[in-house]
């Protein structure tokens, strides 16, 4: 779902490249909101690669978040990419909306969905996801999986729908320690790699949540490993 | 008798096949910032529905990482949590904005 910031900066670098030419490596989302919840969140992904266009790229985001309701939650971010030896550069923004279909533990399955619109303001690119949010708990170990269609458009890129998936296999170890390892395809990369997680509560029911996941590459055509982490702050 | 009585609403734990797939159904209460009743006894390996009435006028959160559950109940409303199916053991569970006082266990057997 993040990769399009990355694909649209690839674009200008090296022109000609589709917008579909990214990487699929972000973040897999849970689908639950808790109503009163608010959120800073910083994340950030650090490739490797033979190919020196993705080499040392490194993605930023920072967000904040706020649930609307009990059922619905909503996130502002602005994202920025740093080249190799150049300097960090704001490349978009973008808005994601939540919505929890299901109580936890309703039903077989819990259910929700994630729509996203990004808007690069470097090229005018658009793009706009939706995102079916799965997850299972089979006693200590939870599966979530993301499914999203992606349709993106814009006048210096040429419109096209994608389809991505991340998905995270994770054991309940403990709150401050969970380990995990997480899968993400898209149309053009396709990775897999350890993962752990963790909260640290602090009082009046503040929370710092962190990830922090190494993923390798399935094939030729993806990034050889990209390095992730998030921390988000609950208050 | 008067006494326990008075207690018999927030004390009970009331299993009924209502709601979904005849999941027993405990309603639990909160209230000055406490649990009633703090623990209670679910069947084990079955799904069950828990109804929990915020009965302070400022929100609570039910949590607890056993349960693998956490839940804001606004002030004066109610909120369900479907929780299990548990093996047999003791979950416990506090509410996250009066940890120190909002405090309570699930025994499933």
């Amino acid at each position: 779902m993040s990769r399009r910031y990355l694909a649209a900066y690839l674009l200008m670098a090296a022109p000609g490249m589709s917008l579909a030419d990214g990487l699929a490596v972000d973040k897999v989302y849970h689908p639950y909101v808790q109503p009163l919840e608010r959120e800073l969140e910083y994340r950030s992904s650090w490739l490797d690669d033979d190919d020196m266009q993705l080499d040392g790229l490194q993605i930023h985001r920072l967000g904040f978040g706020a649930s609307l309701n009990d059922r619905w939650f909503a996130e502002l971010y602005v994202i920025g990419s740093k080249e190799k030896g150049h300097s960090l550069s704001l490349d978009a923004y973008e808005m994601e909306l939540k919505w929890q279909l299901t109580e936890q533990g309703e039903y077989a399955v819990d259910w929700g969905l994630l729509f996203e619109l990004e808007v690069n303001q470097e090229n005018s690119a658009r793009e706009f996801s939706t995102a079916v949010l799965l997850e299972k708990e089979f006693g200590r170990w939870t599966g979530t999986l993301n499914v999203a269609g992606i349709y993106e458009w814009g006048s210096r890129i040429s419109n096209e729908f994608e389809t991505s998936l991340a998905a995270q296999w994770r054991y309940r170890a403990r709150p401050g320690f969970e380990p995990a390892l997480e899968l993400y395809s898209s149309d053009s990369a396709k990775g897999i790699g350890p993962v752990a997680l963790g909260t640290v509560r602090f009082s009046g029911a503040r929370k710092l949540r962190w990830e922090a996941g190494l993923i390798f590459a399935l094939d030729s055509d993806s990034p050889d490993q990209t390095l992730r982490w998030m921390l988000e702050y609950e208050f | 008798m008067h006494r326990c009585l008075k207690m018999l609403p927030l004390l009970s734990l009331m299993w009924s096949c209502g709601g979904l797939a005849a999941a027993p159904v405990f309603e639990i209460e909160i209230r000055d910032h406490l649990f009633f009743p703090s623990e209670f006894t679910v069947p084990a390996d079955q799904k069950v529905k828990l109804i929990v009435y915020n009965r302070d006028s400022t929100p609570e959160e039910f949590e607890s990482y056993e349960l693998n559950r956490e839940k804001v109940i606004m002030g004066g409303a109610k909120s369900v949590i479907f929780i299990g199916p548990l093996k047999p053991g003791i979950y416990p569970f506090f509410g996250e904005f009066n940890p120190k006082t909002a405090q309570g266990r699930v025994i499933a057997e």
